[in-house]
């Protein structure tokens, strides 16, 4: 092995994890061959122990480099849990949901899709949800209008990303389910091509403190965290840019799962899942009554779409 | 509102901007401020998703309590690194997961070297691991500088060496897992792989640089412009 041909070695051995830790172990021909050049090459000995020390600064210096798509989800995350501001806040105080919605500029006009059942469904929810709030209103009205505010702008923003997602070409719907519990199910839709996803859930509790909901992608037994649910009413959701989706074929899986706050473990059994590519209306678990997917603030099933409504 | 990367800004009339609802004035605070953030969330956890949140829950937190920012109590990004560092710690706390980690100096005896202080710990079951001694002031400042050359090279890059790069020293990716990531020929990967390092070690300086001895000096040279094998 001559000086070209081990430099390319160490450069692609410090390209990997543990890559140069491995070369040296010696256990391969090629790493044989490299460890023999170095025994007699004090150049490409000087050359290795540079190589380690720019790998390792620059391998810590990418790793604090920030995401490129972390920007677009903070700010859709700012959209879908902040406080309503300026021209949002007098919309959520004082237009209904639905009528916001069929303003909103967000769906593309062309070409004009179906509206789905299933996000008629979503609207409706918010509908509802927006009456139910305004019981609360009457009898607390500070805190009661401020959480009725947060609760209408954040389902809008839901609502409207649903749309939005659905208006893609190649825009999926996949049906979720308990596992063990009938009484969870959700909704998600999602655009391979833009990697958009929106996940809307129903009967599940508040995570205790200390832990949350937190949504993954499993390919081939692999599992890739995409984001966590929010809260508001009745309805937990999260809306978003999920890179894992790009692509994605049947096989996949959608699951959600009850783990520790800032835990790196995506193992845990999930409370919510779904298969992607097995058609709308297939459910992975076997909820009873087979369609209930929305619940009011109070936890109590309002609309039930009938079978073809919920597919595309 | 300034639009240079970094003219001066005015924190009180960004702040005044978010409370009406700009957004924005709030991509105008992410975009000056949202990388370090990720960054000093990143080196306190060392965990990317958990840094990721960070910034989330940080442009939120300012977002729902920019009333709260007093500029004659400290600058927006000194209010903006407080709110991330309390979550980070919070969120390593809920964890629960991470050993405080000491200098092994420190745990030495005075008449012990750190040689002889690790294997005691080690055979006293009292650690497993230790952190390095905390860099000097000129260290860190010569570490941030390295850091920040780095980050101007990267987004400098071609977009193509920009991305193989990324893959290999951000999500850890082999060179063949790459290749099948992009659909790309491996020798392809290979090459930008190893182009993309070469431009690097160059702006960091002559100590990390390729050195004489294959013929080529330069380890961006040795390579044809995009190979293919």
């Amino acid at each position: 092995m001559d000086h070209d041909e081990t430099r390319e070695q160490l450069d692609l051995a410090a390209l990997e994890p543990g890559g140069i830790e491995r070369l040296m172990a010696g256990d391969t021909p090629t790493a044989q061959a490299v460890a023999a050049h170095l025994a007699g090459c004090p150049t490409c000995s000087d050359e290795l122990l540079r190589l380690e020390r720019a790998s390792h600064v620059i391998r810590s210096a990418v790793r604090e480099l920030a995401p490129a798509d972390l920007r677009e989800r903070t700010i859709a995350a700012v959209r879908a849990q902040g406080v309503p501001r300026g021209r949002s806040a007098a919309a959520a105080a004082s237009v209904p949901a639905a009528a916001a919605m069929a303003a909103a500029p967000l769906v593309p006009a062309a070409p004009r899709r179906r509206v789905l059942g299933w996000v008629a469904a979503i609207a409706a929810a918010v509908v509802l949800s927006v009456v139910a709030t305004s019981l609360i209103v009457g009898s607390r009205i500070d805190e009661g209008l401020a959480a009725q505010a947060k609760s209408i702008a954040a389902l809008q923003q839901v609502t409207l990303a649903t749309l939005h997602i659905s208006a893609e070409p190649d825009a999926e719907h996949v049906q979720l389910a308990g596992p063990t519990n009938p009484g969870v199910a959700g909704s998600l839709v999602f655009s391979s091509s833009t990697t958009q996803l929106s996940v809307v859930a129903t009967g599940l509790t508040p995570p205790p403190a200390g832990f949350e909901y937190r949504c993954w992608v499993e390919v081939n037994g692999s599992r890739e965290r995409v984001g966590k649910m929010f809260f508001s009413g009745g309805l937990a959701y999260w809306v978003g840019p999920a890179p894992a989706i790009s692509g994605i074929g049947g096989g996949a899986r959608f699951g959600v799962s009850l783990v520790e706050i800032g835990g790196g473990n995506l193992d845990a059994d999930p409370v919510l899942i779904g298969a992607f590519g097995a058609g709308a209306q297939s459910w992975v678990g076997s909820p009873s009554g087979g369609g209930a997917i929305f619940a009011s603030s109070g936890g109590g099933p309002v609309i039930a779409p009938s079978g073809g409504g919920a597919s595309r | 509102m300034t639009s240079g990367r970094d003219a001066p800004i005015d924190d009180a009339a960004i702040v005044r901007e978010l409370v009406t609802g700009s957004e924005p004035a709030l991509e105008f605070v992410y975009d000056r401020y949202g990388a370090a953030i990720f960054a000093a969330s990143y080196r306190l956890t060392s965990d990317r998703g958990i840094a990721e949140e960070v910034v989330q829950e940080t442009f939120l937190a300012l977002w729902n309590r920019a009333e709260l920012f007093d500029p004659a109590a400290g600058s927006l990004p000194a209010w903006l690194h407080a709110i991330a560092r309390n979550r980070s710690i919070d969120r390593l706390r809920a964890a629960g997961r991470r050993p405080a980690l000491v200098a092994l100096s420190s745990a030495a005896g005075s008449d012990e070297d750190p040689t002889q202080a690790l294997e005691r710990l080690v055979a006293g079951g009292s650690v497993v691991a230790a952190a390095a001694p905390a860099p000097s002031p000129e260290d860190a400042a010569a570490a941030a500088d390295s850091h920040d050359m780095i980050r101007r090279a990267i987004a400098m890059m071609p977009d193509v060496e920009r991305t193989v790069i990324l893959l290999a020293y951000q999500e850890e990716l082999s060179q063949t897992e790459i290749a099948e990531r992009l659909g790309w020929p491996l020798g392809t990967v290979k090459t930008r792989t190893r182009r993309a390092l070469g431009r690097l070690r160059e702006v960091l300086g002559p100590e990390f640089r390729p050195g004489a001895g294959s013929g080529t000096d330069d380890g961006m040279d040795a390579l044809p412009a995009d190979e293919e094998r």
